[in-house]
């Protein structure tokens, strides 16, 4: 059996002494290639784990290996393996599409021309590059969040982390970041995904993990298998409840 | 590691040469600054014999004395002298107090008799026990210049005029008293003596700077030598406001938390940022070199003296050293903000109260003496002192790097405090 990507074994994450865990002895392995879909409320703890997944965080307790690297003791060879798109717009707004590019494609040491081959072909695929020379403030917020997903897979990372990739963009944006998605999925790359759009998870996603309170409580193990989408929502009003999580 | 600190500073650039409103901070107001500050700074900067006191002079004695005293003020080369003959007293302190004129000198109309008179009585005194001539004399009336100042006017002011007057007289009477005295000794022994000159006294002054050789008749600090390197100063912690508030806002934006999930770490993005802005801190020596080389002389006022071509160097390393402490400083400011509007405020409060007790808007010594004391913890103080050692003391490398080891000392301790504010922003 291949290793885990992404396992997690017991973590704890605590803000303060005093407050309640954000995450909460959570165990979590995700395989090569897999597409995982990480669900829950608002304050589940989603975005906390991925956090420290990606090494910005420290976890108080537990275990967070990448690609069998631990993401505390390594994280500078974690940074080469892995590419984030965090829930708001990481990008220079003042720069242009190609500026931004090329910024974040020679941190991850690529040359010149790669780099400019890789970004032309991504930015062709996400319907930007003809206005890849325009300062990114201009752009509309569909068009910065391909941008967003653009810049963290530039570098073809093997496993990448999609905190809330579509939030706030009109349809025809969502459809064409997953369509990228699917695609970059189906290339070989690892993807853990979170996100409150069930329906968006169920097409993306080949299993799913229900956090809620810092920790696992529920999976739907193989999408494929017609488990569909109203046995997604009711699982999910199952396991997190009915109360609003404002 | 080479290229990511080349594409951090890349970036800084380009984000700088995108904000107009930055580039204008940065270069354009600097600019203004060192203007406007050397033409308003220029008069008491400037040398007394620039003839900028206007005096209205009425001689009311029409004669000898009267003259001589308008004479020895004009030779002074300090003074600008109207002629207020036929103004009443009353019109002369009336043009006096309107600001027209800064001092009104009245000479009153028996000052040449008083004179002779005086000199008269000093050589009877000396010469009747020889000549047994028991001539009772009186000493004559005493009589006054009258001298009457603006309320405006420093006290400097008055003392040079005062103190002008002062110095003429004596040498008016002197004059008297020897001619009056060579004329009796001609008449005693019946012999011809020479003429004395004694305009030029015996023992005379001579005036050297510390460092190097006096041009002329100007001081060493003009309005150009001090306001240059200060506004120089400034400008570079001014970018302190610049790079604070770019950092916050990739903080806040979400750009830091990509950076932090990239290969590099906060060295080089602190390296990359160091290097772009000490760029920016380059550019705008040169281009405040260059008005107070090219553009202030335009103005009337003195053209920069950069010193000897070997002591460039010297000014670059002072220029690197001082660009490094501030964008140390701005790099701190921009790690312990939260908001872009808490690093603006911070910044420029900050910078704007160490330039002014740090020597940059006046020179620190004319501060009271507590302030002086105060300024000199000032990293901006360290700077001008490093740019004055250069520009007008021509002082050597280690006298330079007395100036230079705190500001690296500073430089250090905020990078220091911007690494660790950064890993527990970061470990959260």
């Amino acid at each position: 059996m291949t290793a885990p990507d992404i396992r997690v074994e017991g973590l704890v994450k605590r803000y303060g002494h005093r407050a309640p865990p954000a995450v909460d002895g959570m165990d979590l392995e995700v395989r090569p290639g897999e597409f995982l879909g990480l669900l829950g409320p608002n304050g589940a703890g989603k975005t906390t784990l991925i956090g420290i997944l990606t090494g910005v965080l420290a976890p108080t307790a537990g275990k967070a290996l990448v690609h069998g690297m631990d993401v505390v003791k390594e994280r500078h060879r974690v940074h080469r393996l892995i590419g984030l798109v965090p829930q708001d717009i990481a990008l220079y707004d003042t720069l242009t599409a190609w500026e931004n590019l090329r910024y974040f494609g020679r941190l991850h040491g690529l040359r010149r021309g790669p780099l400019d081959q890789r970004a032309e072909v991504l930015l062709e695929r996400t319907g930007l590059r003809d206005r890849a020379h325009e300062q990114v403030r201009g752009w509309s917020g569909g068009m910065q969040r391909r941008l967003n997903i653009v810049a963290a897979v530039l570098h073809a990372p093997p496993i990448i982390f999609l905190d809330e990739p579509t939030v706030g963009i009109d349809v025809q944006s969502r459809a064409a970041i997953r369509e990228l998605l699917q695609e970059i999925n189906a290339e070989g790359t690892t993807v853990l995904y979170t996100g409150h759009h069930l329906e968006e998870a169920e097409m993306l996603c080949s299993r799913v993990v229900v956090m809620d309170h810092g920790r696992r409580v529920g999976e739907v193990a193989d999408m494929q298998r017609g488990e569909g989408r109203e046995r997604l929502e009711d699982l999910f009003l199952r396991l997190t409840g009915r109360a609003l999580r404002d | 590691m080479l290229q990511r600190i080349r594409a951090h500073a890349h970036k800084e650039l380009l984000l700088l040469l995108r904000d107009r409103t930055g580039l204008l901070l940065v270069f354009a107001m600097p600019l203004l600054l060192v203007t406007v500050m050397a033409v308003v700074q220029d008069a008491p900067f400037r040398d007394f014999s620039d003839r900028q006191l206007r005096v209205l002079y009425k001689d009311l004695d029409d004669g000898p004395v009267g003259a001589a005293i308008r004479q020895g003020l004009e030779a002074t080369g300090s003074f600008t002298l109207t002629d207020g003959r036929d103004l009443t007293d009353a019109e002369l302190r009336d043009q006096v107090r309107s600001g027209r004129h800064q001092v009104g000198v009245l000479v009153p109309a028996n000052a040449s008799e008083v004179v002779a008179a005086g000199s008269a009585h000093a050589m009877a005194l000396l010469f009747n026990p020889l000549t047994g001539d028991s001539t009772a004399t009186t000493a004559p009336d005493s009589s006054r210049v009258w001298m009457v100042v603006d309320p405006t006017v420093k006290h400097m002011f008055r003392d040079l005029v005062h103190g002008s007057l002062v110095r003429v007289l004596a040498g008016i009477s002197s004059e008297r008293l020897l001619a009056d005295m060579r004329v009796r000794i001609e008449a005693l022994t019946g012999n011809s003596l020479p003429a004395l000159d004694l305009r030029r006294p015996f023992v005379g002054v001579e005036q050297h700077l510390a460092a190097g050789e006096l041009h002329g008749d100007l001081v060493a600090t003009d309005s150009t030598a001090h306001n240059v390197p200060a506004w120089t100063i400034f400008a570079m912690f001014f970018t302190v406001v610049l790079l604070a508030g770019n950092m916050v806002k990739e903080r806040t934006s979400g750009c830091m938390v990509r950076l932090l999930t990239m290969p590099g770490g906060t060295a080089e993005r602190i390296t990359g940022r160091i290097a772009a802005y000490l760029l920016v801190c380059l550019a705008q020596l040169a281009l405040l070199l260059a008005a107070g080389l090219w553009l202030l002389p335009l103005l009337g006022l003195q053209a920069l003296d950069l010193g000897a071509p070997d002591a460039l160097p010297l000014l670059l390393a002072a220029a690197l050293t001082i660009g490094l402490a501030a964008t140390a400083f701005g790099t701190f400011i921009g790690s312990v903000c939260r908001t872009q509007q808490q690093s603006a405020i911070l910044g420029s409060t900050a910078v704007v109260l160490l330039s002014a007790i740090g020597g940059i808007w006046v020179p620190l010594y004319i501060m009271p003496r507590a302030m002086q004391a105060i300024g000199r913890l000032s990293p901006l103080h360290w700077s001008m002192e490093a740019f004055n050692t250069v520009i007008l003391r021509q002082g050597g490398l280690l006298e330079l790097a007395a100036h230079l080891v705190p500001l690296l000392l500073f430089a250090a301790v905020c990078l220091l405090l911007s690494i660790m504010a950064e890993r527990v922003v970061s470990s959260r």
